[in-house]
């Protein structure tokens, strides 16, 4: 009885400290989905001008960006960019890095969105003398966004876990949290339990509601 | 314009003059890589192929246990895991090194998706194979064997190549444990030559080499099984 005491003042005290680590978690989580997000719908969006030069650059930053291991690209952000003479903060490295790999992802799951909408939806907005701008802002990007919640929603679940990369910069996020603690007090296998359990409290609601959208697809279909 | 032109000359000039030191310590790191990621595919298979035969067992312990495991891989963190492998263990007595954790926890963790692609493929067979492999008095081990995972493995082919990209890039965080793989003898030659931009771009570079391929191939066989199987499901 008294060791289980024990376990749960360790716990407390442990958690005490990765909680604080968990507000950057969401904070590198937010900032990155959102640049994701912005950088994924403005190339989707982009791609279907069909002006070849700049589709061929979209292809190229998404097959580069969706190649790279994210954690190569936090250290090229962190430490690589000191070379032309850039020295981020590890916070900001960890966005830019993850949004950027984020955003090749986004800008697929827009595209398959996108191209899913049948293409007489565009045929009758231009028939009603829409603009293609109008059209697109109208009539296909409100379906194109329903449909894509799903996949996005995994995303943004795939977002928080790699989070965890920018511990390797030293981002004060839940993981570099859980590192310092372990050193400090050799309590490691209670610790990475308790960061293990912290980010399934997080993805957990997540990933219902993303199943929850996709029985409701089915249903539909 | 022609200044930055010069930079960029004297950037790529770094290259000749350190490739010929770099060459064998990043040779010998890509077949690191190369055996954590295909270890870990492995490892990852058979947990799949299990984990996917017991969600869709009678059985409904058997099914709440793969739920649980799919549950909580999908959940935590790949780097979570291997630093509970690696720092957790050892003082509870079980000691490994880096590269066999960096395999067991990829494995693990990828384990979850590849269970849930499976099941994916399995439930896309339709149900009337079963049926008909029961009529001809096979066991259900039997159908399983040699009638519905076979289709299924066909059917998830495409998913599971990219999987394996998944891994390959995910196989950069063993270098947090330590491995020597990739990006652990990146992060080590950037700060002995003060060159951290020219080994991670070629670092990077390698990676691409790696995955692109990959990526392509799997574009392959997803366009050849709808062609193939679009008339049959």
């Amino acid at each position: 009885m008294e060791q289980f005491g024990d376990l749960f003042t360790r716990s407390a005290s442990h958690l005490e400290v990765l909680l604080q680590g968990a507000g950057v978690t969401v904070m590198i989580t937010l900032g990155s989905f959102v640049m994701a997000v912005t950088i994924g719908l403005v190339l989707a969006v982009a791609r279907t001008w069909k002006i070849r030069p700049l589709n061929a650059l979209i292809a190229i930053y998404v097959e580069v960006f969706r190649g790279l291991p994210t954690l190569t690209l936090l250290f090229i952000c962190y430490f690589g960019l000191t070379y032309v003479g850039i020295k981020l903060n590890p916070l900001p490295a960890a966005i830019i890095g993850l949004g950027l790999s984020g955003g090749a992802y986004c800008t697929e799951i827009f595209r398959s969105g996108i191209s899913a909408l049948h293409h007489g939806q565009r045929e009758a907005a231009a028939a009603i003398g829409m603009t293609p701008m109008r059209a697109m802002r109208f009539v296909i990007l409100p379906q194109a966004l329903r449909i894509t919640l799903p996949p996005l929603g995994n995303y943004a679940i795939g977002l928080i876990k790699d989070t965890a990369v920018a511990s390797a910069v030293a981002a004060p996020e839940i993981l570099f949290r859980a590192r310092n603690l372990s050193t400090e007090t050799f309590d490691t296998a209670l610790i990475y339990l308790l960061v293990a359990v912290l980010y399934l409290v997080m993805t957990f609601p997540l990933a219902r509601w993303v199943d929850h959208l996709e029985k409701k697809r089915k249903a539909w279909q | 314009m022609m200044e930055y032109l010069d930079q960029f000359a004297a950037f790529l000039s770094v290259y000749p003059a350190k490739l010929p030191q770099w060459e064998g310590v990043l040779i010998r790191a890509i077949k690191t890589t190369l055996i954590v990621t295909a270890g870990s595919f492995a490892v990852a298979l058979v947990i799949g192929v299990l984990l996917a035969l017991a969600r869709l067992s009678k059985n409904a312990l058997l099914r709440g246990i793969a739920r649980f495991y799919i549950e909580i891989a999908r959940g935590v963190p790949a780097l979570v895991i291997l630093f509970l492998l690696y720092f957790g263990l050892p003082p509870l007595g079980i000691v490994m090194d880096a590269v066999p954790t960096a395999i067991l926890g990829l494995g693990l963790s990828t384990g979850g998706y590849v269970a849930e692609i499976i099941r994916a493929g399995i439930e896309a067979t339709h149900k009337g194979q079963r049926e008909a492999g029961l009529t001809i008095g096979m066991s259900s081990w039997q159908i399983n064997r040699y009638i519905i995972l076979p289709q299924a493995a066909r059917i998830s082919l495409p998913s599971l190549m990219n999987t394996l990209i998944t891994v390959l890039k995910d196989s950069s965080l063993a270098s947090l444990i330590t491995a020597p793989e990739l990006m652990l003898r990146a992060k080590a030659i950037s700060s002995t030559d003060f060159l951290p931009m020219h080994i991670l771009l070629l670092v990077g570079a390698i990676y691409l080499c790696l995955a692109i391929p990959l990526s392509q191939l799997s574009r392959l066989l997803e366009r050849r099984m709808f062609s193939k199987l679009g008339n049959r499901m």
